[in-house]
């Protein structure tokens, strides 16, 4: 028999685990339990104790709860009508509107530093003395970019932008200039030729300030007026005359 | 260019009306709720701090923190464990930081014996251990055995309100009590 074979001190472990557990003992220690006193008692020993526990512990877990409680927290609750919300979706908006500002600004100041200030409007206002700038509703930037005539706010300074601006302006040209000028724009858009060529300086011609012409101004033949009142008369009254 | 917000007060005041019924609804249901679980974060508070004043100070936090968050908690199992863990927090946190300690032990001497059938859990001096005992049970084990001596709680109904596995509920469960048999044992009359 292996109860035989086990000393007792081997069964304290298990008939412990046993009343712990709250688990029927197992057929081996309940037949040496029927066989041995010192085990018995002290498997009884523990069973009061973790009785004991037990009942200290229902006794902790289950007490009375105080009638003040509720009032208590129904109380606080009329002091707080409306359950304040969590701050957790305000930071989430706050958040995601911060990330949306950053990114337009981002994005913004990317497209202003990629699109240039547009040098050829500027150096060909300087070139051509018969340049007129006058508003447009739309214009097409060289580099196939419409923009609309509508209000454009920056984040960016001030100056660094054009004094004149691309999208609000457009320039008229002389006729006999206008396919040179779209060839241009043309080999611009292809990238065939770079805007660094405008701002270059043409050592035989250079550049000049601009001269303004005095007006002249004809001479204004004066001529007294006739008298036109005997003409004007009717055949009636020259008649009666 | 200026843009125009068109404002419609008729639809403000629907608006709040709205509000308001949400929100009474809301109150309705908290209320219903409270009954049902208040007694629970005290229970659990006062398992851990062993002081009637200060598990009902524990539990109406709690209770108010549970109210704060009440449209995402409504579900009753959700509610009811989110219950159980936050008074449990507190409560421990309590116990740490409260140097009240000793005043309860020398309150505890005054107070009433709890009527019990079992003469070693009706000694105060058992009791002190016993209390000392859970104090130092890891607070996973601690709640666990609280939970369970609640009566009308289940081992399944424990697991569900600690998001556990019965099997986890069930070994926790064995060593709390393996320990504090272990502690008690030379305390025993």
């Amino acid at each position: 028999m292996p109860s035989k074979m086990k000393s007792c001190e081997n069964y304290l472990a298990e008939l412990t685990d046993a009343v712990v557990a709250a688990a029927e003992p197992s057929s081996e220690l309940r037949s040496h339990l029927d066989a041995c006193a010192s085990c018995r008692a002290a498997f009884t020993e523990e069973l009061q104790l973790v009785t004991a526990i037990d009942t200290g512990l229902r006794a902790e877990a289950n007490s009375e709860v105080p009638a003040s409680l509720l009032p208590r927290v129904r109380a606080e609750l009329n002091d707080r009508s409306v359950p304040s919300r969590s701050w957790m979706p305000a930071r989430a908006a706050i958040a995601t509107a911060a990330v949306v500002v950053a990114a337009i600004v981002f994005v913004r100041g990317f497209v202003l530093d990629t699109v240039p200030t547009n040098p050829s409007v500027n150096t060909s206002t300087h070139n051509m003395p018969s340049a007129e700038i006058r508003p447009a509703p739309t214009v097409v930037s060289p580099f196939g970019m419409t923009t609309l005539p509508t209000k454009r706010r920056s984040f960016r300074p001030t100056k660094t932008e054009p004094s004149v601006k691309a999208e609000h302006a457009a320039v008229l040209i002389p006729a006999g200039q206008k396919q040179a000028i779209d060839a241009l724009l043309a080999g611009l858009r292809e990238g065939a030729v770079k805007t660094g060529v405008l701002l270059t300086t043409n050592p035989e011609q250079p550049l000049r300030d601009l001269q303004v012409l005095p007006l002249e101004v004809s001479p204004i033949e004066m001529k007294p007026l006739e008298d036109v009142s005997a003409e004007s008369a009717s055949p009636n009254e020259k008649t009666r005359r | 260019m200026q843009e125009l917000v068109l404002i419609q007060p008729g639809r403000t005041a629907e608006k709040e009306f709205a509000q308001e019924g949400a929100a009474a609804a809301l109150r309705r249901e908290f209320e219903e709720r409270l009954a049902e679980c208040g007694p629970l974060a005290y229970r659990v508070a006062r398992g851990v701090l062993r002081n009637s004043a200060d598990a009902e100070d524990v539990a109406q936090e709690a209770l108010m923190r549970a109210y704060r968050r009440f449209e995402r908690l409504r579900d009753r199992t959700r509610f009811r464990a989110w219950l159980v863990r936050i008074a449990f927090r507190l409560a421990i946190d309590r116990a740490r930081s409260s140097k009240r300690r000793e005043v309860r032990e020398t309150l505890w001497s005054q107070s009433a014996p709890r009527p019990s059938t079992e003469d070693l859990a009706a000694t105060s001096e058992f009791q002190k251990h016993l209390d000392r005992a859970m104090d130092e049970l890891p607070d996973k084990h601690r709640l666990v055995l609280l939970l369970a001596a609640m009566q009308g709680h289940s081992l399944e109904e424990v697991a569900e309100m600690l998001g556990l596995p019965m099997g986890t509920v069930k070994s926790r469960l064995f060593f709390a009590r393996k320990q504090l048999a272990e502690k008690l044992r030379c305390h025993r009359r």
